[in-house]
């Protein structure tokens, strides 16, 4: 039942814009897949490119190891579930359940099999002959995904499936999706603009970003391993802080940075000898730095906005430069804006950008 | 005391006595109509002496029955319900089929024809009317109900109207369908032309009512009596006004008249205020 | 194919292409005839010659059809702002959430659904001399009775009352829309800052409608050029012609006298007039969306 998506080479424009360029994407039998990006970015047009409802300009796509992008929508064996989750107004929950599955001719004891099942594991059994407007959002949401599983697709397509749901049912439909994928096994791909979406149910991440594949990747690792400021930047809440370096100086546990906002900060981050060293930066996040106890020698930070979470909080201040800077606290921090205070940061999470974006970590064992 | 009842924005705008002016005028609406009903409720011969006899007893449903009995009135009745049904299913179809595709489809110079159909609006009904009486005429067509019901379909208000409807129904249902293996025409016909129904009963009642009421037209085109539309017929009756048929026959006559599009009216107000409404203010 | 609805295809245009014939057939193809038709001259073999501007220079010295153009000008003039006015009146008054609003906003717009015979019929039984419901009212306040369809000046009166009474329905219904439309939080924020009845009628009701009020008298002058049927079933255009609208100038020139070139000249110069009418309606329309 599931299979895996071969993209290759694919672009796309649209008369003059060119909004991908020669994308390169296997995806494994299986596999989630979420395909995460700044709006504009091309991940819709990437999905629907998958679905056949954009033409591919050049390039092949393949699922199953059969060539899909020549073949018309509904022959792809792809289901997929709309932002606006589309469902037909005209049509009962089961009809719109039951619609594509008679569009190919199955029996029609057949069908109502198969939508009973799919409406009993989405627990939608009790909505079958209402129509969608009678429903809530949530409802519909689940009729839309069981309208995909009836047809029991090669693989499922989801566009910003949960933009439309309010925050705390987001959260339970995204369980219950990583629950979904878990019993199906089907390949999925799914797109979002949400990083904790992202985060949460895929196995894998693409990050896409002006017509490119910016960074794939299991999530912790695009996490902690940026391969590019833009990614260290879209990835992470609050985002990174970047700091302007002036100069770079090796060491035997790393390089040693001159930071005007900052001063002098050892890092645990080996640079190679081809790394161009001007305008580069350093990355820090927030949970990454601290703030330390008074009397401790460190980075002055002037607090500007203390913003408490509950379990941390959050400390937005400036260098001594005007460089804006985010650093995390404990819950009960007493630090109040107006203050000074002095932070450090751990060397070894340290992230240094060159002057082309391109990332450079610390390496274990290095 | 001070009025303790929540602030509403409607009291800002509403006005007691505009409102009481408002129904004071209904009355000038109405007297016409009431004067009317009353006359046909009374017998001729009465009303000859004195139209004042309204105000009294008795009372008779005779000019009504006389409408099915020794008038053409019935037929002319036949005529208006096959022209202004006919017109309403061909327009129906014409309009959804053409505003489907103007809406959805790509095809060769569709926005050049779009703007020509819409040019279309423009157009009084005097400025093609001889020229459409020629053409009829060289087909011989003139006292047929094709001839009657064929110019009201070419109207461009129902393509315009079908074509916004199609657009505001969200490309994702026709791209579900597609995921869905629906072919094409089933996707118009199975999907997407069942969402229409509330433009499709706005548009049918509209053309009803203007099929219905139409008068220059049957009046050059339906020139033997037996092909009249109710309109035709009774303005036709009233050229011999209060000579033969009296005035309580002509009352009743004009009321049978109006019934069709006094019951329309009732049951579809709201559709009817949608259609001549909806093209101007959106 | 893949995503073949967005492919351009001539077989997508099989769609458009019965409404097109009947739209080629029945106005595009008559609307250039017509315009032949008022440059040449045709004769009842069937024979044409080409005569020019001849037949526009022959309406447009033609005393009657002057009479018609005074007639059907002081007609719009006089009505357009009685409808827009008494509109405007009667959506400020209805624009209410009771039931009684609602039956009279019914009640104001049922007579527009009554085709053109009934409205004269009714009005014309109102109006006749002795047995008339004007007459009678004349009579009880013994004033001195008048012959409304057949005195000079108050036959075309009597059409323009019939013609309001008919028409009112729509520059009410389209005003009442657009009131509708103004956003409650635009009178919040008037209670707020203290404004008077007065002040938010003049300076946030009328204001916002403005648009739609000059659509409105546009839309009224587009349709009372075209009087036709009320003053001929009512007055036929008389006494001596006081009454005759364009538009019954051109029935009559076309289908009384057959002088079918003459009734197409007229009916193209009445287009013209419209053609200007119903573009100032366009741009009123399209400028009113970027508001």
């Amino acid at each position: 039942m599931s299979a895996a998506i071969q993209i290759n080479d694919v672009t796309k424009r649209y008369g003059a814009l060119t909004v991908l360029e020669n994308i390169d994407l296997e995806i494994a039998p299986g596999e989630f897949v979420v395909f995460l990006g700044p709006s504009g970015c091309g991940k819709s047009t990437l999905l629907r490119m998958i679905a056949g409802l954009e033409a591919v300009d050049s390039g092949t796509i393949s699922l199953g190891g059969d060539r899909i992008d020549t073949l018309p929508p509904g022959k792809r064996g792809v289901a997929m579930v709309f932002q606006s989750y589309a469902l037909y107004p005209h049509m009962t929950v089961s009809q719109n359940m039951g619609f594509g599955l008679q569009n190919i001719g199955v029996a029609p004891r057949d069908i109502d099999r198969r939508v009973k099942a799919a409406a009993e594991t989405l627990e939608i059994a009790h909505l079958l002959d209402r129509k969608p407007a009678k429903l809530s959002g949530g409802q519909r949401q689940r009729v839309a995904i069981g309208r995909a599983i009836v047809k029991e697709p090669q693989a499922f397509l989801f566009d910003e499936p949960l933009s439309n749901l309010d925050a705390a049912l987001r959260g339970r439909t995204r369980l219950e999706l990583a629950q979904l994928h878990q019993r199906l096994g089907a390949t999925m791909i799914f797109v979002t603009h949400d990083q904790v979406e992202a985060m949460t149910l895929a196995d894998r991440i693409v990050i896409l970003n002006e017509r490119r594949i910016e960074q794939m990747g299991a999530p912790m690792e695009i996490y902690q391993r940026p391969a590019t400021k833009f990614v260290a930047q879209f990835v992470g809440t609050p985002a990174m802080s970047f700091l302007p370096v002036s100069g770079i100086e090796d060491g035997a546990r790393g390089v040693t940075l001159d930071v005007a906002g900052a001063g002098r900060v050892e890092t645990g981050v080996h640079l190679p000898a081809t790394f161009a060293r001007e305008n580069a930066s350093l990355g820090i996040r927030a949970e990454d730095a601290k703030v330390l106890t008074p009397g401790e020698d460190g980075v002055p930070l002037r607090v500007k906005v203390v913003e408490r979470l509950g379990d941390r909080a959050f400390i937005y201040g400036t260098l001594s430069d005007g460089t804006d800077f985010v650093v995390e606290d404990a819950g009960r921090s007493t630090v109040a804006a107006g203050q000074e205070v002095r932070i450090g940061f751990d060397p070894d999470a340290l992230h240094i950008f060159d002057s082309a974006g391109r990332a450079y970590h610390h390496t274990e064992g290095a | 005391m001070a009025d303790r009842s929540a602030f509403s924005p409607e009291s800002l705008t509403e006005n007691r006595l505009l409102y009481w002016i408002a129904a004071g005028l209904a009355v000038v609406m109405l007297a016409p109509v009431i004067w009317i009903v009353g006359l046909s409720l009374k017998n001729n011969q009465e009303l000859m002496l004195g139209t004042e006899a309204v105000f009294r007893a008795p009372y008779t449903l005779k000019n009504y029955a006389d409408i099915f009995v020794n008038s053409q009135v019935f037929g002319w009745f036949l005529n208006s319900m096959i022209v202004a049904v006919g017109q309403t299913l061909g327009v129906l179809t014409l309009c959804s089929l053409a505003g489907y595709a103007f809406a959805r489809l790509e095809f060769p110079f569709r926005r050049t024809i779009f703007i020509l159909v819409l040019f279309g609006l423009a157009v009084p009904e005097q400025a093609v009317i001889i020229a459409r009486h020629q053409m009829f005429n060289w087909f011989g067509l003139h006292n047929t109900h094709i001839a009657l019901m064929l110019p009201g379909m070419s109207s461009a208000f129902g393509v315009f109207l079908m074509t916004q409807f199609f657009r505001a129904i969200p490309r994702e249902i026709d791209e579900a369908a597609m995921l869905d293996n629906t072919s094409q025409f089933r996707i118009f016909w199975k999907v997407l032309l069942p969402l229409t129904m509330p433009a499709q009963a706005t548009l049918g009642i509209f053309t009803f009512l203007l099929a219905w009421n139409d008068y220059w037209w049957p009046l050059i085109s339906a020139t033997k009596k037996e092909m009249f539309t109710l309109t035709i017929g009774i303005a036709s009756s009233q050229t011999n006004f209060a000579q033969s048929e009296g005035l309580g026959f002509l009352s009743a006559q004009a009321i049978f008249a109006s019934l069709p599009v006094v019951i329309v009216y009732i049951f579809f107000q709201r559709h009817i205020v949608t259609a001549v409404s909806g093209g101007a203010v959106k | 194919m893949a995503e073949s609805y967005r492919r351009s295809r001539w077989s997508h245009a099989l769609f458009v292409v019965p409404y097109l014939i009947v739209f080629l057939t029945l106005l595009v193809f008559p609307l250039f005839w017509g315009m032949w038709l008022s440059l040449n001259k045709v004769d009842l073999f069937g024979g044409a010659e080409f005569v020019g501007l001849r037949q526009y220079a022959r309406v447009l010295s033609d005393p009657v059809f002057h009479q018609a153009v005074r007639n059907t000008v002081i007609f719009v003039a006089v009505s357009v702002p009685v409808l827009v006015g008494l509109g405007l009146f009667l959506a400020l008054a209805l624009n209410r959430k009771t039931r009684g609003a609602a039956f009279l906003r019914g009640l104001y717009f049922s007579s527009t659904i009554l085709s053109v015979t009934i409205v004269t019929l009714i009005w014309r039984i109102v109006f006749i001399p002795n047995d008339g419901l004007m007459a009678l009212i004349f009579a009880g306040l013994g004033w001195e009775p008048i012959g409304f369809l057949s005195t000079k000046g108050w036959s075309l009166f009597s059409v323009g009352v019939a013609t309001v009474w008919w028409c009112i329905g729509l520059p009410m219904m389209l005003l009442l829309a657009a009131l509708q439309q103004i956003p409650a939080d635009l009178y919040e924020a008037a209670a707020l800052d203290n404004a008077s009845k007065g002040r938010i009628l003049t300076r946030i009701t009328l204001p916002s409608i403005k648009p739609t009020i000059m659509l409105v008298a546009v839309i009224q002058i587009v349709m009372q050029f075209q009087l036709f049927g009320q003053a001929l079933l009512m007055t036929n255009g008389g006494p001596a012609g006081t009454s005759r609208p364009i538009v019954m100038y051109i029935y009559e020139t076309a289908f009384i006298r057959w002088d079918v070139g003459l009734g197409a000249a007229a009916s193209e110069i009445l287009f013209v007039i419209i053609l200007c009418a119903a573009m100032l309606q366009y741009w009123i329309s399209t400028r009113k969306e970027e508001v």
